[in-house]
Formats: structure tokens, sequence, C-alpha cells
């Protein structure tokens, strides 16, 4: 993203700058062509003057229709010639050919006539003179003989403005002359800055000129401008080249929007993929972050199993030593009483025999207890054990069935019919036969006991079901299920159905280690366990096993072997 | 036919004592040892038939005492008494050469019952030894003269 508007910024930069002076550059040369042109004009139409005033002498110049001649022979040369008229010393109009009656005028105050006649040489500004139109004179001053007399030419302002005002540049480019005070010499081709106008933009322009730039940016009535301006060579005139920026730089704002669109594309195509992309890393990452935490609880409830298992173990593993004295304590009573009342009445010193009979109900009562808690000792080292597992490859479809028959019995006689559904093919899984069936026991016992709590001795239907599955990463899965239509497991006690030590059976009637000694056996198994359950319509527990791959292929050695 | 000879070896006294006088009420002679090395002693002065042996005590364990006992006392047969539930250290037992294992909290009459199996093994082991030594009495009597030379 940033390289992308870097790089656009750069090359725009150069492209406008390069731009910006092929400009200035293009207006600069213009400026210098046409400044060139007015002053060789000028020069041209002065050489011309000075040209009559060597080849004539006074008295020929005064001869009569000599002058209609030379103001003829002017105009050939040269359309801008518009009259020609001789002067005396004294500014006095001797000769005059031309389209206005001036002849006999005074010019003694008329400050062209005094410069020229200080300076020799005069190109005038535009004046309106006796004629009261806008015009620009070229006199020179002949001195011979201690006579002297001025030639004098009107220039054609209107073949001036065309020489001036002829320059176009793209829609809004032009050019003008002003004098020294800012004062319109030609038209602007804009129209509104008419002749003999003062400029109102001069005063800056002065400022810009007098600081030895030629070309600067300035904007009278808000709108923004190129100016270029050069002084005329002997002469304070100004010739002005000016162009409207926008005009000017209208390649450039081309360039500008173009840049604008390539940017906004640009940014579009970064950004929308870059949207989606980061969208879907996001999702993904969402999705790992609750498979972590799905991995994390069930790794933190797998640690908590394996600590209390391992508390518990070593707990247990020191009550059993004074049980066992207990047991002994109970045995050597129970032999003492016999001994001291061997439970015939009718000796005198005989006791009553309900005291005897209570006295011994509660040593019976030790040993129940004593049996109970041995019960409870033996089914935690069960639970807690770390005992290396001998694993080997075990078949569903022969496993299953040989399990069941162990509990056949006890099912028929509870009145549970139990249906068992394998799915022929089945993968193999590795586990320790040993603890599988614990487990499945354990599965069955559970189910037996839920279906007759519910249905009695009538209706209660138990489902096996071994099926090839495939997990999240397409392993093959093997999927057993045990499924009963029983009372169901409230959902309070759900998530604690794993648990060591819940049970909901009756104090003294179960250890609530059952489960949760499979769910450990299942998981040394690599697997997972897990359970559905509706109140009242029945429960699944699901076991998730990694399919043994190799099997089938080892099976059919062995066969072939036989 | 000779009584039983039999050593109780476990770190609880008040267990001794009890398991003992029952024991003793069965009509068996029964000696009662706190510790591994005490029953090696015992082992040493008496001519014990069975023992009975907690796995799990200080100092030598019970199955260190088997080692001990079946290397000095092969004939004499060991129970092995063990608080885990798991058959583990029963396993390691009979591997050294216990008779049997029993789990805690054990039934005393189991206890004497798997006792009396050991000490019929024993008896017949005895049996069999004697009437070897016998036999080879009838083939030669001069190996009567030779064991009294040795």
């Amino acid at each position: 993203m940033i390289p992308f508007i870097i790089a656009l910024g750069i090359s725009f930069y150069f492209f406008s700058s390069a731009l910006d002076k092929s400009t200035q550059a293009s207006l600069e040369r213009i400026l210098t062509d046409h400044r060139k042109m007015i002053e060789s004009f000028l020069l041209e139409r002065k050489s011309d003057l000075e040209l009559i005033t060597r080849v004539y002498a006074f008295e020929e110049i005064m001869a009569d229709e000599a002058v209609t001649a030379i103001c003829q022979s002017l105009q050939k040369r040269s359309p801008a010639f518009v009259d020609l008229g001789i002067f005396d010393e004294t500014g006095n109009h001797l000769k005059y050919s031309g389209s206005f009656a001036l002849t006999g005028k005074s010019y003694t105050r008329e400050p062209w006539f005094r410069k020229t006649m200080v300076r020799g040489f005069y190109i005038s500004d535009i004046f309106l003179g006796y004629r009261n139109i806008p015009h620009f004179v070229v006199a020179v001053r002949k001195t011979e003989n201690s006579r002297t007399w001025v030639l004098r030419a009107t220039i054609d302002t209107v073949f001036f403005d065309s020489m001036v005002s002829g320059v176009r540049i793209g829609k809004t480019g032009e050019a003008y002359i002003l004098n020294h005070q800012g004062v319109a010499q030609t038209a602007r081709r804009s129209g509104d800055i008419a002749l003999l106008d003062k400029d109102p933009a001069f005063g800056w322009m002065a400022k810009q000129f007098s600081a030895n730039r030629q070309t600067f940016q300035l904007s009278p009535k808000g709108q923004p401008f190129l100016y270029a301006v050069s002084k005329l060579a002997n002469k304070s005139w100004y010739l002005v080249v000016r162009q409207e920026k926008q005009d000017a730089y209208k390649a450039l704002y081309s360039a500008v929007l173009i840049c604008v669109v390539i940017a906004v594309l640009g940014l579009a195509a970064l950004v929308v993929p870059a949207y989606f992309t980061s969208e879907t890393i996001c999702r993904r990452m969402d999705r790992l972050d609750e498979e972590k935490d799905a991995l994390g609880s069930q790794l933190i409830r797998a640690v908590q199993l394996a600590e209390i298992g391992e508390m518990a173990a070593g707990f247990a593993h020191e009550i059993n030593n004074p049980l066992q004295i207990i047991k002994s304590e109970y045995a050597l009573i129970k032999i003492l009483m016999e001994e001291l009342y061997p439970g015939k009445a009718g000796k005198d010193n005989a006791p009553d025999p309900r005291t005897l009979n209570d006295i011994r109900e509660s040593v019976e009562q030790v040993h129940k207890q004593v049996e109970r808690c041995h019960e409870i000792t033996s089914a935690i080292l069960k639970f807690g054990r770390k005992k290396e597992v001998r694993h080997t490859t075990l078949d569903p479809g022969t496993v299953i069935p040989e399990i069941l028959k162990l509990v056949e019995n006890s099912a028929r006689t509870s009145g549970v019919k139990i249906t068992t559904r394998i799915e022929e093919k089945i993968p193999s899984f590795m586990g320790d036969p040993g603890r599988f069936q614990q487990v499945m026991l354990n599965l069955v016992n559970n189910a037996i006991h839920a279906v007759t709590s519910r249905h009695g001795a009538n209706g209660g239907k138990i489902e096996i079901s071994a099926a090839r599955t495939r997990d999240k990463e397409g392993r093959t899965m093997v999927d057993i299920q045990v499924k009963d239509n029983g009372c169901g497991i409230a959902p309070e006690h759900m998530d604690r159905i794993f648990s060591p030590f819940f049970t909901t059976k009756a104090v003294g009637r179960g250890t609530g280690l059952g489960l949760s000694v499979c769910f450990g056996i299942i998981e040394s198994f690599g697997g997972t366990m897990s359970v559905e359950s509706r109140p009242g319509q029945g429960t699944v527990f699901s076991i998730q096993l990694a399919a043994h791959e190799n099997q089938p292929s080892l099976r059919r050695t062995t066969e072939w072997k036989k | 036919m000779e009584k039983m000879k039999l050593l109780l070896v476990d770190d609880e006294t008040r267990y001794l004592e009890t398991t003992g006088k029952l024991i003793e009420r069965k009509g068996h002679d029964v000696w009662t040892a706190p510790s591994g090395e005490k029953a090696l002693e015992i082992l040493a002065a008496h001519n014990i038939h069975v023992v009975v042996l907690d796995v799990k005590m200080p100092g030598m364990d019970g199955n260190e005492t088997l080692k001990h006992i079946k290397a000095l006392h092969p004939l004499t047969e060991v129970i092995m008494l063990t608080g885990h539930a798991t058959v583990d250290s029963a396993i390691d037992g009979l591997k050294s050469g216990a008779w049997d294992y029993l789990m805690k909290p054990a039934d005393i009459e189991e206890i004497i019952e798997k006792a009396e199996l050991a000490f019929q093994k024993r008896m017949n082991q005895e049996e069999k030894i004697r009437s070897a030594q016998a036999k080879q009495y009838l083939k030669s009597p001069r190996e009567i003269l030779k064991q009294g030379n040795e």
C-alpha cells in the first residue's frame, strides 16, 4: 500500500515538474520570439525613416508630392505605415501625406516632439493626438546645415495590434504590450482590456519583474494565470504573455486525473482482496482459537483427572492399611464373641440376647462398612493407576459381541433387549482388550440401569453400533455408540458426567468413578468419548477412536498364513 | 503332621498382633516381624514354612525382602500382601518367586487358606526330597555314611 502510494507520488511529482518546466519554457519561448519580432519591427520602421532622412535633403523632401511619393513607397514596404509628416524645429507641421488634415498644426508641446528633439529618435506610446484615434508614431530628427527637421510616421495600431495579438497558446494564451505605466498598447485578445486601458495587475507584474523573474503566477480576479513578461529593447514597453493556469496545465490536470484514477483503482485492488483475505484469516484464526480453547479445556480436564487420580490412589492406598487392621480386629472380635457367648441362651451368665444381637449386628456393620470402603478404594486405585497398557489391534466386529455375551444374562433377566449393529468391514483400532471390555461393560450396565429405571422389566432397548466415520482432518475413525431409551441425563448433570466421584445413585450404590474411568481409558487409547442425552428419551454414549490403518492388510496376511 | 510355621511381616504392629492371634487360634505357629530385616533374622533362626509379606514397608520393602528370602531359603513359600489394587507390584513379586498374592484389605480366612495351600506345597516338596533321599539310601547305604562324614 505505502510503496504503491510512494511510487505514484514520485511519478506524479516528476511528471508534474517536467510539465511545469515545459509549460514555462514554451511560454518563455513565445515571449522571446515575439519580443524579437516586435523589436525588429520597430527597428525596421526606425531605419526606414532614417534612410529617408539620409537620402533626402530638406529641399528635396519639401518639394511638391515628394512626401506623398515617399509615403506610398513606405506603405509598399510595410503596410504598417499610415501617414508621413515633416516638421520644422519648432514643431510646425510642414508637409503631410495621409488621410487626416494635419498640415499646419503646431506640435511644439507634444511630448513625442519634444523627446524626438532631445533624443534624435523616438517611438511614442499609443496616444490619441489631434486626430483623436489611438496611434503611435515613429519620429526621426535630422540636422543638416544648421537646419533641423523632423520626419514622423504614424504606425497603424490595428496592424501592430494584430502582430501582437496574433499570439495564441491553447485556449486562453494571449500576448499584449504595456507601457512603463501599465497602459495597454495593444488590446488583449480576451477583450477585458482595451487599448489605452490600464492593466490592474501591472503593479504586481512590475514587482515580480524587478525581482528578475520572467515567469510567474498571478491571480487577477481570483483566476490564476501564468505570466511571462519581458521588457522590449530601447523602449519602456513590456511584452506580456499570459495563459490561464488551468489551460496551461491542462495536460497536467489530466495527468492528475489519471493518477487519481490509478490511485483509487490501485487502492481498491489492494484493499478489496486485502479485506477479504484478512477476513478469511480472521475467521480461520477465530476457529483455531475456538479449537484451541476446546483442546485447552479438554487438556485441563485430562490433567485434573490425572491429578485427582494420583491423589486418590495414594489416599486409597493409605486407607487400605487401616482397613486391613479393622478387618483383622473384626475377625478377632467375632471369634472372641462366639467363644464368650456361643449363641445358646439359658446360661446364667448370658447377657440379654437382644443386647447380644445388637452387638453382633453392629460388629457385622463394621464388617459391611469396611467392605464398602474397600470397594471405593479399589475403584479409586483402578481409576488412578498409571499402568502401562498393552495395546493391540481390536476388531469391533469380534470384540463387542464377545463383551456383550457377558451381560446377556443380566440383560435378559432385567427384560432389556440388546441389539447390535456393527458395520461390515469396520476398521480396527488400537487398545487394551481388558480395558476396552471394562468401558463397554460399564456403559452397557449404565444403560441397563437407565432403561430399567424408566421402563421396568418391559420395553427397555439398548442398541450398540459401530461404524466407520471420518474426523475433521479426514482420518478414518471408528465410531462406537451405546444408545438406550432410558431415563436420560438431567441437563445440569451433563457437564459433570465424566467427573470422578460424581454420581446420582443412592449413597453406597455407586462410587461415581465408572464413567470417569471409562473416559480416562478411551483417552489413553487416543480416542474421545462424548455423551448426548434427552431426559425422558434416552442417552447416547459415543466413542471415537482412530482407525488402525494397516490393519486390513495385516489380517489378510495372517489369514493366508493359516 | 507337622504344624505350619508362619511368619507375618508388616510395619503395622497392631495388625501383626491381631492377625497373629487369629492364625494361632487356627492351630498354626506364628512369628511376626515389623520389618524385612527382622524377618530375615527370624527366618535364619527358625524353620519357617510360609511368609506373609507386606509389599509396602519402610526400609527394606516387600519385594527386596522377598529376593533375600528366596536366595537364602528357597523352600520357604511367600505370599505377598499388596495395598495396590493393581496387579503390577504383585506381578513383580510373582516373578521373584512368590507363591501367591493378596490384596489389602484381605479377609483373615483368605490369608489362612492361601497360607495352608502354600504350606501344603512346601510339605509336598519336602516329601519329594525325603523320598528321593530314601531311594538313594536304599540303592547305596554308603550314602548315609557319606552324608554323616560331611
